[in-house]
């Protein structure tokens, strides 16, 4: 197998999405998702030079402007407002969600050869966007804190963001920038509902959210 | 006139209108007005297509095909219905908890314009749904309707309404960004080596169907089936949903459970018309029909243990929307059509009526919802008439459509399905007709206000009465219109 230089990005984002699996501080989780985000526009940038398209000089730029600054910023700033530092974990604690992260990688690698198409130029990519999409749902499953499940559902948009950059060719610019525009509302929307949370119940602890049940 | 004016202009007067300080006291009324107008204009706009002209091109990659026509017209009816109803509560739930106290249940000025703005951006959210031509297109709407209705849930401030809210926001947001994955799968499937590239528009996946990559798409449709299915409430994907409709005020649950449910769906029915054209028809019988099997059969034994009113409609939503995915899974879009207008047509008369009930009572606890029938004998009527009706008794519409999905589902050899589904219906006519008996006899309680006017009852009754029209006006040439509307996927 032939790797690119794409294929090697793409690994970068996958292993930061690994090592955010071992993070319990909020403010390191947020940065990091942020430079795995603004990999993510590195790589908008090779594949437009790659398919000489100008077009995604203009979606990496968007991308490392809102979805790799602003929203970063935005959760720092709601995380220090709401005063939370760490997140511990629920389900599993950092070090064994750490492993199955690895896990997951494994697994995106795997199930890579099902998920490419026939014409993909940078194929390993597509197993390190599954795995990202793993490591998301995982960041989601084991965490505590609300804006923890925020980050998590990042991650796994990052995922299905870089399957579109590097497996597909030519989904309208529109489209993706509607996409980018939706997050952005969600994050602000999540971030108010955050606010409020922290305010009602004095945590934004969503394993302790059990007034619901039947 | 453009259409997409004439559809557009007034919800988006109304979401400006929300902002104007001053003018919360007269706002439901002026909502109202302008919904009721709403819904003339789609009329006249959808009408030449439901008559079977050529699809209306709103703007580039958005058209009112026959689809779009039926169910634009259904979605803009129920959302009316909702707004004229919030009309005659929110008045009312003001005067009886003063802006002064902010006690849980009571209305604040404020939070009236906000509730306009965003269920007219709602509306639009909705419209580009079900009007969009392109899937990625249809992606963006339909999370733009998850964003703009969650805040609908918070309308009563209590720290269960914001627990459901935030359930909602993110399960939604994570079932909806799989079906984003299922939407670029479906974009990678359509392309070709040395092709220029994909396509995500109606039309261009239905010609090329054939030449998609049949690994790529069923991958796709499992994706998008999990990601819309979560948003319409499928069994396991349900979680979030009678936490969030109950929870919402009356006018927003309608709006919730009879018209978003349908626009997930019909996005539904449109990816798996790409898979059927593509001559992978199997995968969708295997998914959808089990699927929805499922739902109904869970749902009718949710709704057994239920104790409280709005939670129990709910379940009841989940209970159709099985209904629907198995009429969409037996590839009948005439049964998909009939009874997503039966159902959300019956289903928002309850949840207006569980509104008035709960501002009558002050709870919607079933445990002590009793002597309704005493308390007040019309609307007593409404709602047994609405609960059998939900429950598929005849002379409704939604007999006739239980009956005939039934009778597809023997027909097209699914022995099992249609036996379970039995077993679910007949399971949910007896907890309705328990729960429900119990709410209409018994001595009354104290009531927490007086019984509202007669006119309470206005929208009800008309949804109930298009009901039996639904249920009457149905023959075989009528299922055979239904059918054509349905299969108008996509403009040339």
């Amino acid at each position: 197998m032939h790797y690119s230089d794409i294929d090697r990005f793409a690994a970068l984002a996958a292993t930061m999405g690994v090592w955010m699996c071992g993070l319990t501080r909020v403010h390191n989780l947020v940065w990091a998702l942020a430079v795995q985000t603004g990999v993510l526009g590195v790589i908008a940038v090779l594949v437009g030079v790659e398919y000489a398209a100008p077009g995604y000089y203009v979606l990496a730029g968007a991308v490392i402007a809102i979805k790799a600054l602003a929203i970063p910023w935005f959760l720092d700033y709601t995380a220090a407002r709401v005063g939370v530092r760490r997140d511990l974990g629920a389900v599993l604690n950092p070090t064994l969600a750490l492993l199955a992260a690895i896990g997951a990688m494994a697994a995106g690698y795997f199930l890579a050869p099902r998920i490419v198409p026939l014409q993909s130029t940078a194929s390993g990519a597509a197993g390190m966007a599954v795995s990202l999409l793993l490591i998301g749902m995982l960041l989601m499953l084991t965490r505590r804190l609300a804006i923890s499940q925020v980050i998590g559902f990042l991650v796994l948009e990052n995922g299905i963001f870089l399957y579109a950059l590097t497996q597909t060719h030519g989904i309208p610019l529109m489209v993706e920038m509607g996409i980018v525009l939706d997050v952005l509302v969600g994050v602000m929307i999540a971030g108010v509902v955050i606010f409020r949370l922290n305010r009602s119940f004095e945590h934004i602890d969503v394993t302790q959210l059990r007034g619901l049940k039947e | 006139m453009s259409a997409l004016f004439l559809i557009g202009a007034l919800p988006l007067l109304l979401a400006l209108l929300g902002f104007v300080p001053g003018l919360a006291r007269r706002l439901p009324g002026l909502a109202a007005v302008l919904m009721a107008a709403e819904l003339a204009l789609v009329a006249h706009v959808c009408r030449p297509v439901l008559g079977g002209q050529r699809p209306v091109l709103l703007a580039p990659g958005f058209a009112i095909d026959g689809l779009a026509a039926g169910f634009l017209l259904l979605t803009v009816g129920i959302v009316t219905a909702a707004v004229v109803q919030s009309a005659f509560l929110f008045p009312a739930e003001r005067r009886a908890h003063p802006p002064a106290g902010t006690r849980p249940g009571g209305v604040i000025d404020g939070r009236l314009g906000l509730f306009y703005t965003l269920t007219a951006l709602f509306l639009l959210a909705m419209v580009a749904v079900l009007t969009a031509q392109n899937l990625g297109y249809l992606w963006i709407a339909m999370e733009a309707t998850t964003l703009m209705s969650a805040p609908l849930v918070y309308f009563h401030r209590s720290r269960n309404s914001l627990e459901a809210t935030w359930k909602y926001l993110l399960l939604c947001s994570v079932g909806i960004a799989f079906a984003l994955f299922g939407t670029v799968l479906l974009f990678a499937a359509s392309q070709r080596p040395g092709d220029e590239g994909g396509t995500l528009a109606l039309a261009g996946l239905l010609e090329r169907a054939r030449a998609l990559d049949p690994r790529l798409l069923r991958l796709s449709f499992v994706f998008c089936l999990l990601g819309y299915g979560t948003k319409a409430g499928l069994f396991p994907l349900h979680n979030w949903l009678p936490d969030a409709h109950s929870e919402a005020p009356a006018p927003a649950s309608a709006m919730l459970s009879g018209a978003l449910l349908n626009c997930a769906l019909v996005a539904l029915w449109r990816i798996s018309g790409i898979v059927i054209a593509s001559g992978h028809a199997a995968v969708v019988r295997q998914t959808m029909i089990p699927m929805g099997t499922l739902t109904v059969l869970a749902a009718s034994f949710m709704l057994v243990r239920q104790h409280d009113l709005k939670r129990m409609w709910a379940y009841s939503s989940v209970e159709h929307v099985g209904l629907l995915t198995l009429a969409m899974g037996l590839g009948s879009g005439s049964l998909f059509l009939l009874h997503a207008i039966n159902h959300s047509l019956v289903k928002t008369a309850l949840f207006l009526m569980a509104g008035s009930v709960l501002h009558l009572y002050g709870t919607k606890s079933l445990g002590k919802l009793t002597g309704l029938l005493r308390a007040a004998p019309g609307w007593a009527v409404v709602v047994t008439l609405a609960a059998l009706a939900v429950a598929g008794s005849p002379p409704f519409g939604t007999f006739v459509s239980e009956w005939l999905l039934l009778q597809t589902a023997f027909g097209a050899g699914q022995v099992w399905a249609a036996g379970l589904v039995m077993v679910g219906l007949t399971v949910t006519f007896v907890a309705v007709t328990g729960h429900v008996g119990r709410i209409l006899f018994g001595p009354a309680p104290a009531l927490a206000v007086e019984l509202p006017p007669r006119w309470w009852l206005l929208v009800p009754v008309v949804l109930m009465a298009l009901s039996l029209l639904g249920g009457a006006a149905v023959s075989p040439r009528v299922l055979v219109v239904l059918s054509t509307l349905s299969q108008g996927g996509s403009i040339r």
